[in-house]
């Protein structure tokens, strides 16, 4: 048999709900039997008296019908007194015959036998008038007619001694009535009484587990998915839902342990492929530096210099000397910061390897403030920028190109200024190339390897400000200024 | 421990309930069962019908309650006939309800009258034994008479007249001078006008023989023969005031029965006559007593209502035990004066 906190809540709230009410129904049922046989017993009360006024009405009856048949001989009149004294009869033999204390019962006695003996004389008095009889019945109906005299008071004073009688018991059963109305409204305030607090006891028992799991539920939804599990006392809808939400937050648990592991492989896989990458980097560079070593490269150019030299010819010693010193640099000054004079030099060199290169075609103008040579900045900054103007400045006009070099003060501030009168740059270009959204082609091998972002960046690290380069262009084919500047230290002031 | 109190809350209130209930039931059945507990009376073998002139007189009460004792001995009852009826009816007209409500026996105060002995044939031809008491119908089939030797009370009257007569010729002496002033002294003697009481005649001759034997001479004396009108309500107490009104006041009023005491009692405190008027009394009712220790009335005559009212009983059971009795029973006669009256005052209680 199951249990009852295992029932159903719809059966449970049912059953509870039956049961108060058949609970108040049959206390009820009660009540109304008790009012029912208190209402009875007072309807009873008075029926003694019902009787004696019947008793007497009957007696009036055969008197009457006795009188009329002496006064008229009609056979109506005697029927009337057969019938009546037939029922006078019948009423009188119901009587009680005891001998009791109860003067009641003594007083009904005596009625019944002086009734037996008036009906009697009346019926002698009715045989002797019928027999013309005229001094007998007269004397029959004298006697006759003292007797119901003496019967009428008699029933009258039973019927007013009872009346008080009754109407005394009356009183008792109607107090009797008020005590048990009283009674019955106790007894009906303690079931109900006692119906509201079993109510409330069960639907608190019903409730406590939904209140538990409500509780847990904040906590869970509060980030707290170690908490006690509410335990499962009923198997009812409440143990339903508290096994459910007991199960979800288990695979809850599991679903973010699972979630935080694949991140963890996820994040391992991404450091890996960024190392690898790195790797590659690195490899490639390897690889370039290895293609070219520098120091090989510098010493063959070295010795290619010496050779131009004893063979006399000064210019190609020239040349080749100036590319030394381009690599030399290269070598030398590859990641430290180096002076503005030396950044300078380094562009002279490129620029004298270049006109070399494509036989003079560049003219190149230096305007130097000879007291900013020593400024420190970052290496190959300035170099980049002039291999720019001219790979996509001047080369691509095609007719002299110019490139003015400028170096000076503006207030605080150390500016440097490559100019050429190129190709130009539109406005969104120079935007685009200014935001570093400039898609450079990282397989380009006309180019040193050094785009305008990796200059614009470094540049600003090393300012610690964003605004390090300008880029002035009036349009395409009129050429471009870029601008570099950032505030001197405070000791070149 | 919550387990257990969870517990407690839900029996608790079930037992409350419960008993609750259980009380409500029992208080419902307690008061039911008493209101249908009246049936339980005792039921008698034996109906007597006791037929007097005033059923709520004490005298009657008295003998009425002797005779209910020794019957309820017997497993009889006694009816005091007119107790329960709310109409007022005469010794005859109850004789006729008795009669016709065919009883196992009738005591009856009867008198001399021919309706009576009607009656009282009509009962014994039925069947019915009729006891006269205190009142004789001697002409009539009765079974027997249970009253008081009146003869006897006759002379014990006659003895109280004396010792007046005695002290009157004491003051008499003392007082005047001549023979000639000497009154002779009125008795009036009470009677009832409207029956043909044998008893009242036995009482005065017998008074009458006493005196006349006690050396009292004619001139001493004489005495009235006052019918007093009992026929209707209040004429008794009417007639009793007349005679004070009269210019002749008696000397010494002998009442024969117990109303007629009471009354002229009354008459003569109002009367202002106490010490004039010799009341001489019937019967030991409470204010006669107090009457003669207040020395209004002389004398009383007491009457053993026990023994009436026991012999009734006695009689009729003996004529249903052995089928007859004995003729006459008489009860015992007390008289009561300012020498033994303490007594009853302090005897009052127990008659």
């Amino acid at each position: 048999m199951r249990r009852f906190s295992d029932l159903p809540l719809r059966i449970k709230l049912g059953s509870v709900y039956i049961g108060a009410n058949l609970a108040v129904f049959i206390i009820n049922i009660f009540l109304l039997a008790g009012i029912n046989s208190m209402s009875r017993e007072m309807g009873m009360v008075y029926q003694d008296n019902r009787h004696l006024n019947e008793l007497s009405d009957s007696l009036d009856t055969v008197q009457e019908s006795m009188t009329a048949y002496l006064n008229s001989k009609t056979s109506d009149s005697l029927e009337d007194y057969y019938r009546s004294a037939q029922a006078f009869s019948d009423l009188t033999s119901d009587l009680n015959e005891k001998v009791t204390d109860m003067s009641f019962s003594r007083m009904e006695r005596n009625i019944k036998l002086m009734s037996q003996d008036y009906l009697n004389e009346v019926s002698q008095t009715i045989e002797a008038k019928r027999g013309r009889n005229v001094e007998k019945y007269r004397s029959y109906y004298e006697s006759a007619t003292e007797l119901y005299k003496y019967i009428s008071s008699y029933i009258k004073s039973l019927n007013l001694e009872q009346f008080v009688s009754n109407s005394e018991y009356y009183t008792q059963l109607w107090n009797a009535f008020r005590t048990f109305e009283t009674v019955s409204l106790a007894v009906l305030f303690t079931v109900m009484a006692g119906n509201v607090v079993m109510i409330s006891h069960i639907a608190r028992n019903m409730t406590r587990p939904l209140n538990r799991l409500a509780g847990s539920a904040n906590e869970v939804a509060d980030g707290n998915f170690d908490v006690d599990l509410p335990e499962v006392a009923s198997q009812d809808e409440v143990g339903i839902v508290t096994n459910a939400f007991n199960k979800m937050v288990v695979s809850i648990k599991q679903y973010i342990e699972q979630l935080r592991e694949s991140m963890e492989k996820e994040r391992n896989m991404q450091e890996k492929e960024l190392l690898m990458e790195s790797h590659l980097k690195d490899a490639q560079l390897k690889y370039l530096q290895a293609q070219i070593n520098p120091h090989f490269l510098f010493n063959t150019l070295n010795a290619g210099a010496q050779l131009a030299m004893m063979e006399g010819a000064d210019r190609t010693y020239e040349y080749v000397q100036t590319v030394a010193d381009f690599f030399r640099y290269n070598v030398k000054k590859q990641d430290s910061s180096v002076t503005v004079g030396e950044e300078v030099e380094l562009v002279d060199n490129y620029i004298g390897i270049l006109n070399v290169r494509f036989s003079g075609d560049i003219h190149y103008e230096k305007q130097i403030d000879e007291r900013l040579m020593s400024v420190e900045m970052p290496s190959m900054i300035l170099q980049p920028i002039v291999e720019n103007a001219v790979n996509h400045g001047i080369r691509e006009m095609g007719g002299t190109g110019r490139i003015r070099l400028s170096v000076y003060r503006n207030n605080s501030r150390i500016c440097i200024s490559v100019k050429d009168n190129g190709a130009g740059m539109s406005a969104e270009e120079i935007d685009a190339l200014l935001k570093g959204e400039h898609a450079s082609d990282p397989h380009d091998t006309e180019h040193n390897g050094i785009g305008m972002d990796n200059v614009i960046s470094r540049l600003r690290l090393f300012a610690g400000i964003d605004d390090v380069i300008e880029m002035i262009s009036e349009g395409k084919g009129k050429g471009l200024e870029v601008i570099i500047g950032w505030d001197l230290p405070s000791d070149e002031h | 421990m919550s387990n257990i109190r969870q517990r407690i809350i839900p029996i608790f209130t079930l037992i409350l309930v419960a008993a609750t209930l259980t009380v409500g039931a029992m208080v419902f059945r307690y008061y039911m069962t008493g209101f249908q507990k009246k049936e339980n009376a005792r039921i008698y073998d034996r109906y007597y019908m006791m037929i007097t002139d005033n059923p709520k007189s004490d005298f009657w009460q008295s003998v009425y309650l002797s005779a209910q004792t020794e019957a309820g001995a017997k497993n009889a009852y006694v009816e005091l006939l007119g107790e329960n009826l709310k109409e007022d009816y005469s010794c005859e007209e109850q004789m006729r309800i008795a009669v016709s409500a065919r009883p196992d026996g009738i005591i009856v105060y009867a008198d001399e009258s021919d309706r009576m002995k009607e009656l009282i044939n009509e009962a014994s031809s039925q069947g019915i034994p009729v006891v006269t008491l205190y009142g004789d119908n001697t002409q009539s089939n009765r079974l027997s008479f249970v009253g008081v030797g009146s003869y006897n009370i006759g002379r014990e009257y006659g003895r109280q007249i004396f010792n007046i007569i005695k002290e009157k010729r004491r003051l008499d002496f003392k007082d005047s001078e001549s023979i000639a002033q000497r009154k002779a002294m009125q008795i009036y003697v009470l009677v009832n006008t409207n029956v043909q009481d044998t008893m009242q005649n036995i009482v005065i001759s017998g008074l009458q023989e006493t005196i006349s034997q006690e050396n009292a001479t004619d001139s001493e004396f004489s005495i009235s023969i006052v019918p007093v009108d009992n026929t209707n309500a209040f004429s008794v107490e009417e007639s009793i005031r007349d005679l004070f009104l009269q210019e002749n006041a008696p000397d010494v009023i002998l009442c024969l029965n117990e109303l007629n005491t009471i009354c002229a009692y009354q008459a003569v405190v109002d009367f202002n006559k106490v010490g004039e008027v010799n009341i001489l009394g019937y019967y030991d009712s409470e204010p006669i007593i107090n009457a003669i220790d207040r020395n209004v009335v002389y004398a009383t005559i007491s009457i053993d209502t026990r023994q009436l009212g026991a012999y009734c009983i006695e009689a009729l059971s003996d004529y249903f035990e052995f089928g007859n009795t004995s003729e006459y029973y008489t009860a015992d006669v007390t008289l009561i004066d300012q020498n033994n009256v303490a007594e009853y005052l302090s005897g009052e209680m127990e008659p």
